[in-house]
């Protein structure tokens, strides 16, 4: 009876906070975009006229489907993470695409027009080396999946493995080709490095040797980009070494040593120091390989030759020309180059020197081959095609493509050529950027789509204000002025309204110019020039860090991308830390962001200011970081200029300030004695605070040391520093106060057992202050061990753990009470507090893994808070705070009930209704952002990982702004309807009183 | 030579518990979860297979957005065109596996891997961990019904409006101020007499200003001041009958 009436009163409290969605609001204030990261492989489907696929496998282990026309994602699947989904090789053939995962663990197959899996095969273990196709008689059956050691056949329509076969002397001799002609035969072509190459012939039907030959090649090292298999079964190599290239036919039987061609008798010269890259074309997998292929002289010297009876004759010299690729279609036999749009200018060699000329095939099924062939330039590039066969240019097949001067340089090309209706041949291009940009032309120089691929890989993001609009900052500009008598002031006053009464007269005049328009042409568009604050706040500039070194300007109400700015020489492990050093605040000054790259390897830092609205790279002298930097942290000191001063500590304790101006190091100098900071070292389990001296160098204050031995610090972390708390308290159900302990120099630090056995693993969570070092709590979970996840904010921590014993995931809550009586209302002393605070726990269950955890953050702190829950289902949770509470009592009292306390029940329920996102799943979340807005009922979130996501939460629902339902004709019908019953009563009143009057 | 010992020691609880396990496995499965987890021999893999079912919707309308997700992300598998799924290279242990789909609503599994590669499924329990509710393997499992993320909106109602509270306090008055004259004749001095009374049993502190009284006074248009005696008398009477809750109202909110 008692459970059943306290499950109700906990259903009845559920629906009282139910954050949930409302069905008409979807896609109102939120909005996703998906992402695939870095393209790896990418072929077109092009087995119809009509078919928009693009099918993509990228380094995020993602294997997707983009339609061709709009950018848009079809389907998306997304594998697990590291080197156990890497996607190793993608094969299209027909409907199905064949794909290879985790180094040859896995092959599967998949329904390329619905996303569906075929069949999937687990195969042997081995490090993979090549997958091809195995065609017999123009039918193409098998394919055959090279080990370092194995090769194995599997049908193509069920995926069951017709043969596998260990391969001979596998110690020594690299196996890296598997060739199949398409005459019932399998080729395997191994080598010795500067020994020999070995070739192998296998019967298709059981996997027996045939003939096993090899070939005397002492200048050879690599199989790999060196050697291709062009026309009917020649093998040909490329050498830098001896200048040559060498031929030698697979299927001859007498032929015992490689022709050697050399390059001068072309007259052709590989540049020095590069590899000559060769590369071939086979349209069909179940026919041998054109005679026609494409040798790399140079990063940007490329040309088209043929073999013809052992003779290698040049067909046409594209020089410059920096990327190049084959596409075929049709019947017809064509060739395709990208270049320089002025081949007269002369290219910067150092710039050409960056365009590793990547060559990616477009297959199909039909016979007939081109080749593109394209030209790079610092601004714009022309894309040619030529025929394949003569290399002779087909006219009218020019792209222009232009050349995001603030991202990066071409970095692959990918042609989708199609038979256009009088049999010529048409094509479309996507070229991925160094800055993983995605951009799909079509003649002549259409950009019909662009994916900001860099996206799937945010780091970190802060959200800025917008500015004000002219007429704003007018306003606003008013009241910053010195009084200059009464009759200006008030001059002023007036010609403000004025202005304010001009831009309202506008609006009303574009409303209802607008009106008469079709709705659909009225979308209004998106620029920097338009953007301007909103009345609440609620638009905002997510300023976004990608691991690429790309930042993005993205606008919070839209998602559109406003501005990009592609920051080169980043090295791919570096670590970012993004900082709002000047808010849109101060008017006449651009806002200031600064971004601290850290090389994760050697620790040097650098600093990139820009302007988060615009984008643009701020000219402010930046200081030189020599000495890899140890922390960095922004203080609410403000120089003359209203920009907060930034320290820099170095590995030798040194501080550097930015800026560094004479009245910055004048207020350094007054405040260090009160500037405190911290150091972690995980490695060696040391945490330790320094005080800052006058002379801006440093002093140890405390030190915390945490045994490696036994444990090693996960995380640190301190409040957010934009927090407010508006409440000291809580009241109690007798009505007396107990005060929260709100420390601002409070740091959790949480620490994880090195003994990851089951009975003996812990997680521990240190509470330190910051300044004097004092371990404020310190609490040991046992039988837990991570990935720990946790929030700390306001008097409480939370965080989640992985329980080993019972194999749950476990929520729990710390709560840091000072007590009854509270030491210094006014101001907040770590020196100076002399009783250490009540700490209250309690844990609960959780019945699901999480990705990711954060707490809702709002302007003044009044609002009740969410924990928000990434979940790897791709959900995000609002949780309300109030059930991670450990006052919650185990029976519910009259004073608890008083005071709201929902008594406890050990797991923590999951409603879809509390779905943020409702269906809008995002995948792989790493990260909530949360950012208070202008209305302290909303809280402004970014969910980031491979998708973006971003929408408004209400955790005490709308209270200070009327509901987007709100009945605006009913209370006007009631207005209205009450103002004329008063006129009509008060009408029959007079009549009643004069007829009273008169009797 | 301390740590020596301790690694010693410990190889032997390993031995033990290995033992132990064994013989578990083979034998009743109470014990079963602790220990098969530990004592994995590291290397053997083994692969979960079972089979989705949505009722009335075909498989390619919905798998390509469902995946399966064994513990998180730690392990990842697709499901078929046949709605057959398997998710590779699991290493011996306890997991629970869930259909993620962002339309249909799946019940999680847990499975248990043994040593030796034996299978069960069962019900997830996070509360009461050794309990066994034990279910078909190779797993199937059944769409419960779809996600609701959605909560209504209130709509408005006549009716809403009637059985409010708020428009039924003011119902009510609204009916008596209507109704009592057309009952009571107010012109009767008995009835009169009678009604003063009792308005002055509710008013036991005759000394307080009457609000609604101020009222008139402050807001009175001059011309029905100025109006004859009896008109006045009425609309004073009506006054009382009204004012007579408020200053009740207002001392209640003041204590």
């Amino acid at each position: 009876m008692g459970w059943s009436l306290a499950t109700l009163f906990v259903s009845l409290r559920l629906l009282c906070f139910t954050a949930a969605v409302f069905e008409d609001q979807v896609g109102k204030f939120d909005w996703r975009q998906q992402f695939v990261g870095e393209v790896r492989f990418a072929v077109f489907d092009t087995n119809s006229q009509a078919s928009k696929k693009l099918l993509v496998a990228t380094e995020k282990n993602i294997f997707a489907s983009i339609n061709s026309r709009t950018g848009d994602l079809l389907w998306r699947h997304v594998d697990k993470t590291g080197p156990e989904g890497h996607i190793d090789m993608l094969l299209l053939h027909g409907q199905d695409a064949l794909v290879v995962v985790g180094n040859g663990r896995i092959l599967r197959s998949w329904e390329t027009t619905i996303g569906g899996l075929n069949w999937e095969t687990v195969l042997d273990t081995g490090s993979f080396q090549s997958a091809a196709f195995i065609g017999v008689q123009d039918l193409v059956k098998y394919v055959a999946v090279l080990k370092k050691s194995a090769l194995s056949l599997h049908y193509l329509s069920n995926g069951h493995q017709k043969w596998v076969e260990n391969l001979p002397e596998s110690n020594t001799v690299q196996y890296q080709i598997v060739y199949s002609g398409g005459s019932g035969q399998v080729l395997l072509l191994g080598v010795v490095p500067n020994s020999h190459i070995v070739i192998v012939e296998y019967n298709i039907e059981d996997g027996e040797i045939m003939r096993q030959k090899s070939v005397a090649a002492p200048w050879i090292t690599s199989l790999q980009s060196s050697c291709v298999v062009v026309g009917s079964g020649v093998l040909l190599c490329a050498d830098l070494t001896t200048q040559s290239m060498y031929t030698f036919s697979l299927q001859s039987v007498e032929q015992t040593n490689m022709n050697q061609i050399l390059l001068q008798t072309l007259g052709l010269e590989v540049a020095s120091g590069f590899q000559p890259v060769l590369i071939s074309t086979q349209p069909h997998p179940a026919r041998p390989p054109l005679s026609e292929f494409v040798l790399q002289l140079g990063p940007d010297h490329h040309i088209l030759l043929q073999l013809n009876d052992e003779l290698i004759s040049p067909l046409r010299d594209f020089n410059p020309s920096f990327l190049v690729a084959f596409a075929t279609t049709g019947e017809k036999t064509v060739t395709a180059v990208m270049s320089p749009k002025n081949t007269t200018v002369s290219v910067d060699p150092s710039t050409c020197s960056y365009f590793l000329s990547s060559l990616q095939f477009s297959l199909s099924s039909n016979v007939g081959y081109n080749v593109v062939v394209l030209y790079l330039d610092a601004k714009a590039c022309s894309i040619n095609l030529y025929s394949a066969d003569t290399g002779r240019r087909l006219l009218d097949t020019t792209i222009i493509y232009h050349k995001d001067p603030n991202g990066g340089r071409p970095a692959k090309l990918y042609v989708h050529a199609f038979l256009k209706k009088d049999d010529s041949v048409g094509y479309r291009v996507m070229v991925q950027n160094e800055d993983l940009v995605l951009s799909f032309l079509q003649q002549p120089g259409r950009v019909v789509w662009t994916r900001e691929e860099a996206l799937a890989d945010v780091v970190t993001m802060e959200m800025v204000d917008l500015p004000l609009t002219g007429t704003q900052a007018e306003l606003e500009g008013e009241f910053g002025k010195k009084a200059d008598g009464l009759l200006a002031m008030v001059l002023k006053r007036l010609s403000s309204q004025l202005i304010v009464l001009q831009a309202w007269l506008g609006h009303l005049w574009k409303l209802f110019y607008d009106a008469r328009k079709p709705r659909s042409q009225v979308k209004n568009e998106v620029t920097i020039e338009t953007l301007s604050r909103d009345e609440f706040n609620l638009q905002k500039m997510m300023v976004m860090v990608t691991a690429s070194g790309k930042l993005f300007g993205i606008d919070s109400k839209s998602g559109t991308i406003l501005w990009s700015q592609y920051l080169e020489n980043v090295q791919p492990n570096s670590v970012f830390k993004l900082m709002v050093q000047r808010t849109t605040a101060h008017f006449p000054h651009p806002p200031q962001c600064t971004l601290l790259i850290k090389d994760k390897n050697t620790g040097l830092a650098s600093l990139n200011v820009f302007n988060p609205i615009f984008g643009k790279k701020s000219h402010i002298g930046v200081p030189a970081l020599s000495r890899p930097v140890l922390q960095s942290l922004l203080l609410p000191l403000m120089d003359q200029d209203y920009a907060k001063v930034l320290l820099l500590i170095d590995d030798q304790y040194k501080v550097t300030a930015f800026p560094s101006t004479k009245n910055v190091l004048q207020q350094l100098q007054e405040m260090a004695s009160s500037i405190f900071f911290y150091l972690v070292d995980s490695n060696q389990g040391r945490l330790s605070g320094f005080r800052l001296r006058k002379d801006l160098s440093t002093e140890l204050i405390w030190e915390v040391v945490v045994p490696v031995e036994t444990q090693k610090i996960v995380g640190v972390k301190g409040k957010r520093a934009n927090e407010h708390v508006h409440s000291q308290g809580r009241v109690m159900g007798d009505r007396s106060v107990l005060y929260k302990y709100l420390n601002p120099n409070l740091l959790a630090v949480v620490t994880e057992s090195t003994d990851t056995h089951q009975e003996h693993s812990f997680v521990g969570i240190f509470l330190i202050d910051g300044v004097t070092g004092r371990i404020v709590h310190e609490a040991v979970q046992r039988k837990a061990r991570g990935p720990v996840h946790f929030v700390h904010s306001e008097n409480w921590v939370v965080y989640v753990y992985w329980n080993t014993k019972s194999r749950r995931n476990e929520f729990s809550v710390l709560e840091l009470f000072e007590g009854m009586e509270l030491y210094n209302s006014t101001v907040f002393s770590s020196l100076d507090r002399p009783q250490p605070p009540q700490v209250l726990q309690q844990s609960y269950i959780f019945p699901s893994p999480i990705s990711t955890l954060e707490a809702t953050l709002t302007e003044k702190g009044i609002t009740s808070r969410h924990l928000l829950v990434g979940l790897p289902s791709g959900a995000i949770l609002s949780l309300p705070k109030m059930f991670l509470d450990p006052r919650r009592p185990e029976v519910a009292s009259e004073q608890s009930r008083e005071e709201n306390l929902i008594p406890y029940s050990p797991e923590i329920p999951i409603r879809t209704e509390w779905f943020i996102n409702y269906n809008q799943s995002v995948s792989r979340v790493k990260g909530i952002y949360t950012s208070p807005s202008g209305l302290e009922s909303t809280c402004l979130v970014v969910a980031y990982g491979l998708d973006l996501y971003q929408t408004r939460v209400y955790p005490s629902k709308q209270f200070d702004v009327l509901k987007d339902d709100y009945d605006y004709v009913l209370i006007s019908s009631v207005l209205l309807g009450l103002f004329f019953a008063t006129m009509i009563s008060k009408r029959l009143a007079e009549v009643k009183l004069l007829n009273r009057a008169w009797r | 030579m301390h740590l020596k010992n301790l690694v010693v020691a410990k190889t032997l609880i390993f031995t033990v518990l290995f033992g132990l396990c064994r013989r578990y496995s083979v034998g009743e499965h109470i014990g079963f979860i602790g220990e098969t987890v530990e004592v994995s021999t590291g290397d053997e893999k083994f692969r979960i297979e079972g089979r989705a079912i949505v009722y009335g919707v075909r498989t390619e309308d919905w798998i390509s957005n469902a995946v399966v997700l064994v513990d998180g992300e730690e392990h990842v598998g697709f499901i078929r065109l046949d709605g057959t799924f398997t998710v590779n290279d699991v290493p011996t242990g306890s997991y629970v596996v869930h259909i993620a789909s962002p339309t249909y609503r799946f019940e999680p599994v847990r499975v248990d891997i043994t040593t030796n590669g034996k299978m069960r499924a069962r019900r997830v329990n996070y509360i009461r961990m050794s309990e066994v509710v034990q279910l078909p393997y190779p797993l199937q499992m059944r769409c419960t019904g779809l996600h609701s993320y959605f909560i209504k909106r209130e709509t408005w109602g006549w009716s809403d409006f009637f059985m409010n509270p708020m428009v039924l306090m003011m119902l009510l008055p609204l009916v008596i101020i209507l109704l009592l004259p057309k009952v009571i004749n107010t012109d009767d001095p008995g009835v009169r007499r009678e009604m003063e009374q009792s308005m002055n049993m509710l008013n036991p502190n005759p000394e307080l200003p009457d609000v609604s009284e101020l009222m008139t006074k402050f807001f009175a248009t001059p011309k029905s001041r100025a109006k004859p005696g009896g008109g006045a008398r009425g609309h004073g009477h009506r006054e009382a009958q009204g004012g007579g809750s408020v200053p009740l109202g207002a001392r209640r909110r003041r204590t």
